[in-house]
């Protein structure tokens, strides 16, 4: 229930902080912002995943499938045609692990798609000749290596990622997500194909990690196995979606701003090693002090500081829903 | 007992079409080597409330839940009104024309009342014309006694609330058929008068029902027929005086206490 | 030849075995009690390591004293972890339960970066027992240590489990939470008994690998996931699964190794093959029973 000012705020502080960036092109900056985004990127799509109840820690599979089916496409059939491959491929990985996980619940959910992304980073490592082995991968690089021109395209991809997940969240999808969560034979009974709607939101987080995956391999126009499916790929959306607020689109923006400065700050402090320790300790904060995640935080300071205008709003804000 | 003679006619012309509209024959589900359904036959008239009835385990929940498209099928066909959904998707059965309640929910806490009626509405695809005064969530709302509830969460609902929400949910189906699982268990007795008059109005709609329950007065003053299941087959069906007559289900149903 | 090679890999696969249930039969206990996945399960076992190397080469304990120490140790750590920390999630929704032990993993992997850097050591202390020599098959003596070690402390759980009075309310607790709060049992200190045993056997185990592998701050990732597939083979939560999980994963492992040609750079992918697999044609494990899914 927002208002149409705070629907809005996203798109306009991307498009803010992206074209300010892009103008005073400090390289240190561009590359935090870079990085910010694709976590974002990750982060909203794995929430999109997670609001049909398939808690995945896989995520990582398809950030590795999509920078390397850029890179391995791009010499066959030209960089247009390989865009179009990576969501193609990620969008065939999403309906098959699926498929395959679709009776699982909870942990066994997790664990399977965990081990599936692990998985990947074997055969990467199985079959040398396709991929390169561990000595990894060369994609195109993106936007021909001008940080400001990488910037403003995976901008534009998390503009593309906000507005998928507030379609989602609007009445057409969030209700029936939610039910599916819930309980899937209740959603079943209200006429809702089950089976579909989670494959839907499994192809369009996976097709959204793989392109933040593609983006991030383009940006160095390199990158070996440990780079894209390590496990950290898995985890930080998670991480971020829930300490930013999960079911939200703000939550993952705001959860990839706080936990990439927190390691900027770390990295500063500790080093290269060990720096994510940072990590650890604010994901055990987050789970103990706040489990509602930042925005959860923010609504209950919103409803002390002004339960009365609040709910007259809510009110305004519905009737015009109706 | 309640006849159709005082339905409007353009209703009772509608419901007398279709003579059964479920018809079920020589069912059979099984869980492992248990049989727990073991060909039953039955069929339910179009334009009445059928009551199901049966002691625990007597299968009348997976009877429920078979024709609803949740359990396998071992053997068996179901036909609803004279097409057939044997092995079909729960959702399609839905779109097909059957809807269904749930004794114990669980909707969303985070959902509101119009939320949840609008995931049958948009998903359940069914046409609304047929019933006038149940065309869009606000009304169905209205009709199943939860205006004033209509933006409110899920979680902040009470029991008797969240059952009429159920009903509400189902009605939003738009359905020719409703079966309601145990509507009306845990109710107050108020509560549950209350639930009989909402569920006589959804009648008075054109929209067939079966009732599953074990309170027998509900079934003796709301239905027109009574369907007995004991051990997985059928024991009797009749008008409930016939059939709390019969000598079989009250041994086998009863028990010592009703039948004095 | 080719069956010496056959006889040398299963026997050296036997032996890791024993290391795989020590670590699976704690990880699957904490899930069978709790419902909790301990994604830092394998941290503990690191931890573990790092002590019994370090009472060894530093102060001259010897490494199967070092072991029970770091078991001691490590159920001490779980206590604090979880009546600090764990207790608090044990009624959140998943993806914090979830995130909860994952972040603990985190934060212990990247302590022990800081503290002993990422580099591996090897522990030189001379073998515990004199190598077997079968016929043409030698097995190392260390190897044969950890084989008794492991199947002593699984076996020493399963006896835990059946005949004694925690046991049984810890099994309660696991099969029936609701009924279990019912007949009076306190759950939460069933749930912290399940970790506190999960910490114990996952120090020695940490000893364990001190002795065959190496000690160093990613072993227990390695580890913990092979645990996975073990738990995912055995059925979460089962025990007696876990056993025969571990079995079967470090024979499928050795004969990767062994007889693929290239088999050896597949690591643990013959793992995440099996859990994938299983998972998908048994959704709770082969060996596992409905309950918890």
């Amino acid at each position: 229930m927002k208002t149409g000012l705070t629907r809005l705020l996203p798109y306009v502080l991307i498009l803010l902080v992206t074209l300010a960036l892009v103008w005073i092109d400090k390289p240190f900056w561009i590359q935090l912002a870079i990085g910010v985004a694709i976590t974002a990127i990750t982060a909203l799509a794995w929430d999109i995943l997670s609001r049909t109840g398939q808690v995945s820690l896989g995520s990582a599979a398809f950030f590795g499938i999509g920078s390397y089916t850029l890179a391995i496409f791009e010499p066959l059939i030209g960089l247009t045609l390989a865009w179009v491959a990576v969501v193609v491929v990620c969008a065939l990985a999403a309906t098959l692990l699926g498929l395959l996980t679709l009776r699982l619940r909870r942990m066994y959910f997790a664990i399977a798609t965990l081990g599936f992304a692990l998985s990947m980073q074997v055969l990467v490592v199985v079959f040398p000749d396709w991929t390169g082995g561990s000595g990894g991968i060369a994609p195109p690089v993106l936007a021909d290596g001008d940080p400001r021109w990488q910037l403003g395209l995976i901008g534009l991809l998390l503009l593309a990622a906000v507005a998928l997940s507030d379609t989602l969240l609007g009445l057409r999808f969030r209700p029936a997500f939610f039910m599916i969560r819930t309980k899937p034979e209740l959603a079943a009974a209200s006429g809702v194909p089950v089976v579909h709607m989670k494959i839907f939101a499994f192809i369009v987080s996976g097709v959204l990690i793989g392109l933040a995956g593609a983006c991030y391999g383009g940006l160095y126009g390199y990158v070996v196995p440990t780079d894209v499916f390590t496990t950290n790929w898995s985890v930080l959306p998670l991480a971020i979606a829930t300490l930013g607020g999960m079911d939200t689109t703000i939550g993952p923006l705001l959860g990839a701003i706080v936990l990439k400065a927190l390691e900027e700050v770390a990295r500063s402090v500790i080093g290269g090693t060990g720096y994510q320790v940072v990590y650890g300790a604010v994901i055990i904060l987050f789970v103990i002090g706040m489990p509602q995640g930042i925005v959860g935080l923010l609504r209950k300071a919103g409803k002390l500081a002004g339960r009365r205008t609040a709910t007259g709003e809510k009110k305004k804000e519905r009737e015009r829903h109706a | 007992m309640r006849d159709t003679a005082s339905l409007s006619p353009a209703r009772r012309s509608a419901q007398q079409s279709g003579g059964a509209i479920l018809a079920v024959e020589d069912l059979t589900v099984a869980f492992g080597g248990l049989k727990a359904l073991d060909g039953v036959s039955l069929s339910i008239a179009a334009g009445e409330i059928t009551g199901l009835i049966g002691p625990n385990g007597s299968g009348k929940s997976t009877l429920v839940n078979t024709v609803s498209g949740q359990l396998p099928v071992r053997g068996g066909r179901i036909s609803l009104r004279g097409g057939d959904v044997t092995g079909r998707r729960p959702d399609r059965i839905v779109r097909a024309g059957m809807a269904r309640t749930y004794q114990i929910p669980r909707v969303p806490p985070t959902l509101t009342v119009e939320e949840v009626l609008s995931v049958p509405l948009l998903y359940a695809g069914r046409d609304r014309h047929r019933l006038p005064g149940l065309g869009d969530a606000a009304a169905i709302a209205a009709f199943c006694g939860l205006g004033p509830l209509f933006r409110r969460y899920c979680g902040d609902l009470s029991v008797t609330d969240l059952r009429r929400l159920e009903i509400a949910r189902a009605l939003a189906c738009a359905p020719d058929l409703l079966l309601l699982d145990e509507a009306m268990a845990g109710l107050s007795h108020e509560d549950s008068v209350e639930v009989m008059g909402l569920i006589r109005n959804v009648h008075e709609q054109g929209i067939s029902i079966v009732i599953i329950e074990h309170l027998m007065r509900v079934i003796t003053t709301l239905c027109h027929r009574v369907v007995v299941l004991n051990n997985g087959r059928l024991l009797a069906e009749g008008t409930p005086a016939t059939v709390l007559a019969d000598q079989a289900v009250r041994e086998a149903y009863l028990g010592k206490g009703f039948a004095s | 030849m080719e069956s010496t090679l056959l006889v040398q890999s299963l026997l050296l696969a036997l032996t890791t075995a024993g290391l795989y249930a020590a670590i699976a039969s704690g990880l699957t206990l904490e899930f069978g009690v709790t419902g909790i996945i301990n994604f830092a399960h394998g941290e503990f076992v690191m931890l573990g390591a790092f002590l019994t190397y370090f009472l060894y080469e530093a102060v001259g304990v010897p490494p199967l004293a070092g072991m029970v120490l770091s078991g001691l140790a490590m159920t001490a750590l779980s206590w604090l972890v979880f009546d600090g920390f764990l207790s608090r999630v044990l009624k959140q929704d998943e993806h914090n339960q979830i995130l909860a032990t994952i972040g603990l993993s985190i934060l212990l992997i990247n302590l022990a970066m800081i503290a002993w850097t990422p580099d591996a050591r090897v522990m030189h202390a001379p073998p515990l027992l004199p190598p077997l020599q079968l016929g043409d098959v030698i097995v190392p003596g260390n190897n044969l240590v950890v084989l008794l070690v492991g199947i002593a402390l699984y076996a020493g759980m399963i006896w835990f489990m059946r005949h004694t009075r925690q046991g049984l309310l810890l099994r309660l607790a696991a099969d029936d939470p609701q009924l279990a709060v019912l007949a009076g049992v306190d759950v939460t200190r069933m749930f912290r008994l399940s970790f506190l045993i999960g910490g114990l056997t996952a120090g020695v185990s940490g000893g364990l690998v001190a002795l065959i592998l190496y000690v160093q701050p990613l072993v227990g990732v390695d580890l913990v996931m092979r645990a996975f597939a073990i738990v995912a083979l055995g059925g979460l939560g089962s025990i007696g699964g876990a056993l025969i999980g571990a079995v079967l994963l470090s024979a499928a492992e050795n004969l990767t190794a062994t007889f693929v040609p290239g088999g050896g750079s597949w690591g643990y992918g013959v793992a995440f093959v099996i859990i994938v697999l299983v998972l998908v044609v048994r959704p709770t494990g082969l060996f596992g029973s409905e309950r918890r899914a």
